[in-house]
């Protein structure tokens, strides 16, 4: 008997498993649904996030600095990202002298992961009829910034476990980050909550579906972006922050600390940090779209084509802040976390409260 | 005044007004004979007695600038010499000469007196060989810790191998200084890092996320310049050289320096159209030079090669072009001659006005939109405004010059305080800022870029309208120069990043008996102690980019 953590729309694992095993699912048969859908989100992810997505940042990062990037391998140089791919894979894996094994093994492949199994309850909107949730539970929004905040625990990881000063720095800094910046990021996606009144994904994208205003025509739909255009632009802050990029990148910061908890690892296990880095701005900008952008939500095109666009332009906004913007220092950032950002997300907290309870 | 024995005869130098009698009477007895060198008169003073007399100078005389440390040796002695000269008036020069025996080559330091006489005599001892008493710190500065010999002095044998290990800097008998108690963590910054411009290697100790202590070791990009020039012939050999000091694309400021100091020595006219064409490429070295500045530092602050940096190449670039169209050469120019310059302008000339003034056309134009992405940009002034602080009385005693010891306030610019070229004749103003700190340092390479855009149209001008047949690009120079032998002369230009000096001592051949160049990078460089302690990490990595050093003038 198949039990579906919600009924209404189907999500995917379901619509796998009828049409592999027909209508009644044995516990087995749901799980092999549940895998194969895993499979197809975790690579429709993969293939934005780590095949697109360095292509893009390197166009992206031209764009910005009057310079042309890859453009000879392959059409628009596109191939070049499966030929890096190649060259990475074939490098010899170095292992530093004294690094705390399993401890680096595990660093990399835990911050891939994390950042992965938090598309789980992404409501990616449906194409060809299909819809492509993987899991709607009650407790979606708490469980993609749980699964989120593991990427910390994998770059302390890497950090102490690679037996180096840069690294052990760079592990620290990122602890000290993003645990500076995770309070505001969630305590300002709980001003959300606040007016949705439910963690379920699925949810607080329906909610959003309704019309806020209509000017001359067009319907302004209440994005919660629209509602609460202060929460917005604090959560995009904490964002870049929590994926650590510019003027956040401090656990990283190249020209101080080599490359942060990255420095000593190479080959695939270098992939690994590098492609979980993407997943991992990927996922935050779904998470952005979820709770701020509406979700799939869009005219015309299907939700998963709406749903990629706004991640993308997340993506963009990142890649933007990378290339016109210093980095802080690592006090002035800790700085801004705790004397700035949280003490504006608690206030926007208690004001969005007091006119939830007040007016609606 | 000063009786110039050995000097060629000819328009000497003039001596600008420093009383020597006075300073000989100041120095009383210390002074066991008087010298003349070209640029100035020298006190010979017994080896005991160099931090008394030094005081002396500097604290009676306002003598406030050591510029240079030359050691080198004689048949029958060792000799350091301190040039030192005031920064208010460059002009006044005084050379402190101190001889030692072969036996025992021991001079007390000058490091009690200038702070910069630290480094400076660190590099005598490891070249040259002399020991220097009361030295804080007297170790090798170049060369490996475990080198043998000291390459620069006469007994040592260039066919005797070295085995330098591949802990070349580690002292294999010295005690270990780890502390398992300590609080503080040691930190080896290079020399493979994203942020030390080339091979620099700071030793740096840290507490937390703040410098307790920083030491830069430098010598990884020792290329025996100094010894090459001593090799070849003043006339064409050396030339080449000066290109390969600061490669920032600013070689035409090198070349300048050795010109300007081998001029005087024979004693060379340059005609006034040479001087305007080496004052306009000059300058366009320098903006190119400053522009990298600008992009680097940028770099480090902003963590990537990100559109400020990209920017700041590009138009670097269009000056190399200008500079490639003149010179046939991006970086490595060798366009100067002893005399003049090696050709003249390219033709059509037009054309080529054409290009330097569309590039000035642009210039204002760009660096609005610097000053819109970078200084006004509000976490790029959090970032710089305040770090890397060095006051003026600390960057005189570490001998800083150019933008770094203009960013403190001192106005000091050889290209004004001691004219050479054109640079008089035209109207530009030198460029100070009273911040002290990194922003300051910027801001200062920013607006010299202006500077050097005036001197630059200017320059254009002048040769537009210059009569055809009066465009004469070099001076008769025998094919062979001579200069008499004993003959001494420390002259300095204002290069990219400060006063780059040479100090050539000829010894009646062909060849430069000693060739000592003064590296306004290494200079700056020690001061980076006095800006990092104390701040955060960033701010050291910030604090090293606005000094803006070039590892291959530095180590030479």
């Amino acid at each position: 008997m198949f039990v579906p953590l919600q009924s209404d729309p189907v999500l995917l694992p379901e619509t796998i498993g009828r049409v592999l095993f027909g209508g009644e699912i044995a516990i087995w048969q749901e799980a092999v649904a549940g895998f194969i859908a895993a499979f197809v989100i975790a690579n429709v992810m993969l293939a934005n996030a780590g095949v697109a997505g360095p292509w893009a940042k390197r166009k992206i990062t031209a764009a910005f600095t009057d310079r042309i990037a890859v453009d000879r391998v392959g059409p628009a140089g596109l191939l070049i990202i499966p030929a890096a791919a190649v060259q990475l894979m074939a490098k010899e894996l170095i292992i530093p002298d004294g690094a705390d094994r399993p401890a680096y093994d595990i660093a990399p492949i835990l911050l891939a992961l994390s950042a992965l199994i938090g598309f789980a309850v992404i409501p990616m909107g449906s194409i060809f009829g299909i819809n492509l949730q993987m899991a709607d539970p009650e407790t979606g929004l708490a469980y993609v910034f749980a699964v989120a905040s593991i990427a910390t625990l994998a770059l302390t990881m890497g950090g102490y476990a690679s037996n180096n000063k840069y690294s052990l720095m760079g592990g620290l800094r990122a602890i000290a980050q993003n645990i500076a910046y995770e309070i505001p990021l969630i305590v300002t996606a709980a001003s959300v909550v606040i007016f949705t009144g439910t963690l379920q994904t699925s949810e607080i994208v329906a909610q959003q579906a309704e019309p806020l205003v209509t000017i001359a025509g067009i319907t302004i739909p209440s994005w919660f972006a629209f509602v609460n255009p202060f929460a917005f632009v604090l959560f995009m802050v904490a964002n870049l922050a929590e994926v650590g990029r510019n003027p956040f990148d401090i656990p990283e910061a190249p020209t101080e600390i080599v490359a942060g908890y990255m420095t000593e690892y190479s080959s695939i296990y270098f992939v690994l940090f590098y492609m979980g880095e993407f997943i991992h701005i990927f996922l935050g900008g779904a998470i952005v779209t979820t709770v701020f952008l509406g979700g799939p939500a869009g005219p015309i095109l299907p939700g998963f084509v709406w749903f990629l666009v706004k991640i993308w332009a997340v993506f963009l906004f990142t890649q933007w802040a990378r290339s016109a913007v210093p980095r802080v220092r690592i006090d002035q950032l800790i700085e801004i976390g705790w004397k700035g950002m949280l003490v504006l997300s608690f206030a926007n907290l208690v004001l969005t409260a007091v006119i939830v309870g007040v007016m609606l | 005044m000063s009786s110039q024995e050995k000097a060629p005869e000819g328009d000497l130098p003039e001596t600008h007004g420093v009383d020597y009698d006075a300073l000989e009477e100041l120095l009383g007895d210390r002074v066991i004979r008087r010298e003349s060198h070209l640029n100035a008169e020298g006190f010979v003073i017994r080896p005991d007695e160099v931090a008394g007399a030094l005081d002396l100078l500097r604290n009676d005389a306002g003598f406030d600038h050591l510029s240079m440390v030359t050691a080198q040796d004689y048949e029958d002695r060792y000799e350091s010499i301190y040039h030192l000269t005031k920064y208010d008036d460059r002009t006044q020069e005084v050379s402190v000469i101190v001889p030692t025996d072969l036996e025992n080559p021991t001079s007390e330091s000058a490091a009690s007196v200038y702070k910069t006489a630290e480094w400076h005599e660190r590099e005598a001892y490891d070249l040259v060989g002399i020991d220097y008493e009361n030295h804080p710190d007297l170790r090798r500065i170049l060369l490996p810790e475990t080198w043998q010999g000291h390459p620069l002095s006469s007994d040592y044998d260039q066919d005797k191998p070295q085995v330098v290990t591949l802990e070349e800097h580690v002292n294999p008998v010295a005690e270990s200084q780890e502390d398992p108690d300590s609080d503080t963590m040691f930190l080896n910054i290079g020399p493979h890092h994203p942020a030390t411009h080339g091979v620099l290697h700071v030793k740096t100790v840290l507490d937390g996320e703040q410098v307790a202590d920083v030491e830069p070791d430098i010598g990884y990009l020792h290329r025996c310049e100094e010894q090459m020039c001593q090799q070849g012939t003043y006339r064409h050999q050396i030339m080449p050289y000066p290109d390969r000091w600061d490669y920032s694309s600013a070689g035409l400021l090198n070349e300048w320096a050795y010109a300007r100091v081998a001029e005087d020595l024979n004693d060379i006219e340059v005609p006034e159209y040479a001087q305007i064409i080496r004052t306009m490429s000059a300058e366009l070295c320098r903006i190119a030079a400053h522009m990298l500045a600008v992009g680097t530092f940028c770099l480090d602050i902003y963590g990537d090669f990100t559109a400020i940096f990209m920017y700041a190449m590009r138009d670097r670039e269009k000056t190399q072009n200008i500079l490639e169209d003149l010179t046939g050469q991006r970086m490595m120019f060798n366009y100067f001659r002893l005399g003049g310059v090696v050709w003249d302008l390219p033709e059509p000339r037009d054309e080529f006005f054409e290009k330097i003034r569309d590039f000035m056309d642009d210039l204002p134009g760009t660096l609005e939109e610097y000053h819109d992405l970078i200084t006004g940009n509000e976490i790029f002034q959090k970032r710089t405004i305040g770090t890397g602080v060095i006051d003026a009385e600390t960057a005189k005693q570490y001998g800083c010059t150019g933008p770094v010891a203009r960013a403190s306030g001192i106005d000091y610019d050889l290209r004004r305080d001691d004219p050479y070229g054109y640079y008089d004749e035209l109207d530009w103003d030198v460029v100070t800022e009273d911040g002290c700190d990194n922003f300051a340092r910027l801001l200062v390479r920013m607006r010299e870029v202006e500077e050097s855009a005036k001197i630059i149209k200017q320059c254009v001008d002048l040769l537009e309208d210059w009569p055809e047949d009066e465009r004469n690009i070099q001076s008769n120079v025998p094919r062979t120069l001579k200069p008499d032998a004993d003959t001494e002369v420390y002259r300095a230009v204002e290069g990219a990043k400060g006063e780059l000096g040479i100090y050539v001592r000829s010894d009646g051949t062909d060849k430069p008996g000693r060739f000592k160049i003064r590296s306004p990078c290494f200079n700056n460089l020690h001061s980076l102690e006095a800006m990092a302690e104390g701040e955060y990490v960033p701010d050291l990595v910030a604090a090293l980019g606005s000094l803006d050093v070039i590892l291959g003038e530095v180590d030479r």
